[in-house]
């Protein structure tokens, strides 16, 4: 079972838990199976520049290197901001209380998503509070970092009726492209879609 | 890369779709204060992995004493060498195959077979002779992130005086409306967006923002709806 951690809002508390989603878990998987003319079966490997070596999974690796292709220990590393000055860690988010925060709708667009997770509430009774300030459209964010570390990501807090999840990801660079005039639109037949209607069962 | 997009007047015109990165204001250093970077490099070949040094010897004992003894597993001249143009193959036991078949195993999330099939390789639908087709369906921002996960994003960009005007057009009136417009493609417009041959299909959502004489447009991508699989339900009910 997932450790819980604890979020707060107008100085309530409620403890929880998350659980990874991802698209796998709703809709399924896709595998690919491959034969050669023979009906051999084939397997998908990754060739090198040099046009002779095969590499499976697991048979790369990233490395940190310097200036002058050195390979560089992670512990050496020293993280700095824009400004050249050292970066504090971070603690975990599983180590404090995480205050939400009112978000709007903009930022949690701006956001490109790593990871989505279903919260859930160690004492429903007690997450009620929480709940009902999703389902009527409010969403929240905080920092928040699993394990710890260099930065936060950002997480924002979001839910329907009887659900509450936490998308965690980071701010995308946006940019405001400038012109020099606009005009006016003119109007279409437009009409309103029910998210129902869209499916996603078969985007595979 | 490019994208052939319609506006409301059904008018279209070819402009470009940039990735976005992350926000990031961190960056790493050497002990000495110098910039560092990170490369791929090989660790490891099919050639020196277990099934290949299995066949070489009789049993798992005398692989783990040649492993001690002998280091059959690493080729000192070849491993830690950077990688960079690599590319993906198909190999059988007659070696790198060019022409393949293909199957698609589809899987339910309770991990049984739904089907099996052959696989066929969709086009790209951003920039074909149709435009991807300004539906003219709208959903309110607020309904759309209940809803959906936008897993990938883009952003759409000018590439000269006419088009500045016609994508500022649709920040405009797509900003106004406080809604995300539903982006389709294919001859009926009703297809989910492709951006590569073979690649992910996606629900793809329009969103605009103006500030002064500015725009922003972004194209959601989503193929997930922000819901409960069935597998939590199961575990939250234990």
């Amino acid at each position: 079972m997932p450790r819980p951690f604890v979020l707060s809002l107008d100085g309530r508390e409620f403890e929880i838990r998350i659980v990874k989603i991802d698209r796998e878990k709703l809709y399924g998987r896709v595998e690919i199976e491959a034969f050669d003319e023979k009906k051999n079966p084939a397997q998908l490997l990754v060739l090198a520049p040099d046009g002779k070596t095969l590499i499976d999974k697991g048979g790369t690796a990233l490395a940190t290197v310097d200036e002058n292709g050195e390979s560089i220990s992670r512990a050496d590393l020293v993280a700095v901001d824009e400004d050249g000055q050292k970066i504090e860690t971070v603690p975990s988010s599983f180590t404090q209380v995480n205050v939400l925060k009112r978000a709007k709708i903009e930022d949690y667009l701006s956001q490109l998503v790593k990871s989505v997770y279903v919260i859930e509430a160690v004492d429903r009774a007690d997450a009620k509070y929480l709940q009902d300030h999703l389902a009527a459209g409010l969403i929240y964010n905080f920092d928040f970092s699993y394990r710890g570390g260099i930065e936060y990501d950002s997480a924002f807090v979001i839910g329907n009726r009887s659900d509450a999840f936490m998308i965690v990801g980071r701010p995308a660079e946006l940019e405001f492209v400038k012109l020099n005039q606009s005009v006016d639109l003119d109007t279409t037949e437009e009409e309103e879609v029910a998210p129902e209607e869209i499916s996603f069962e078969n985007l595979t | 890369m490019p994208i052939n997009i319609s506006n409301a007047k059904r008018r279209d015109a070819v402009v470009a779709l940039e990735g976005l990165v992350p926000r990031r204001a961190i960056q790493y250093l050497d002990p000495h204060g110098r910039p560092v970077r990170t490369r791929r490099l090989l660790k490891t070949d099919v050639t020196h992995d277990l099934p290949t040094l299995m066949k070489k010897r009789k049993s798992p004992a005398a692989l783990a004493t040649a492993l001690i003894k002998e280091d059959p597993e690493i080729d000192i001249e070849e491993f830690g060498m950077f990688l960079a143009d690599t590319s993906r193959v198909y190999v059988s036991k007659k070696g790198i195959v060019h022409l393949v078949e293909e199957q698609e195993l589809l899987y339910n999330p309770d991990g049984t077979l739904r089907d099996k099939r052959p696989r066929k390789k969709e086009p790209q639908n951003i920039n074909t002779d149709i435009p991807l087709k300004w539906t003219g369906k709208f959903i309110k921002k607020k309904e759309a992130v209940q809803k959906f996960i936008f897993t990938n994003k883009k952003q759409l960009v000018h590439v000269n005086g006419l088009t500045f005007d016609f994508l500022f057009d649709m920040a405009k009136a797509l900003q106004k409306k406080d809604s995300l417009l539903l982006i389709r493609g294919g001859e009926k417009g009703d297809e989910p967006v492709i951006m590569n041959r073979g690649g992910k299909a996606y629900n793809a959502f329009l969103e605009g923002r103006v500030k002064g004489e500015s725009y922003c447009l972004i194209l959601h991508l989503s193929n997930m709806e922000l819901k409960r699989p069935k597998e939590v339900e199961a575990d939250a009910e234990e």
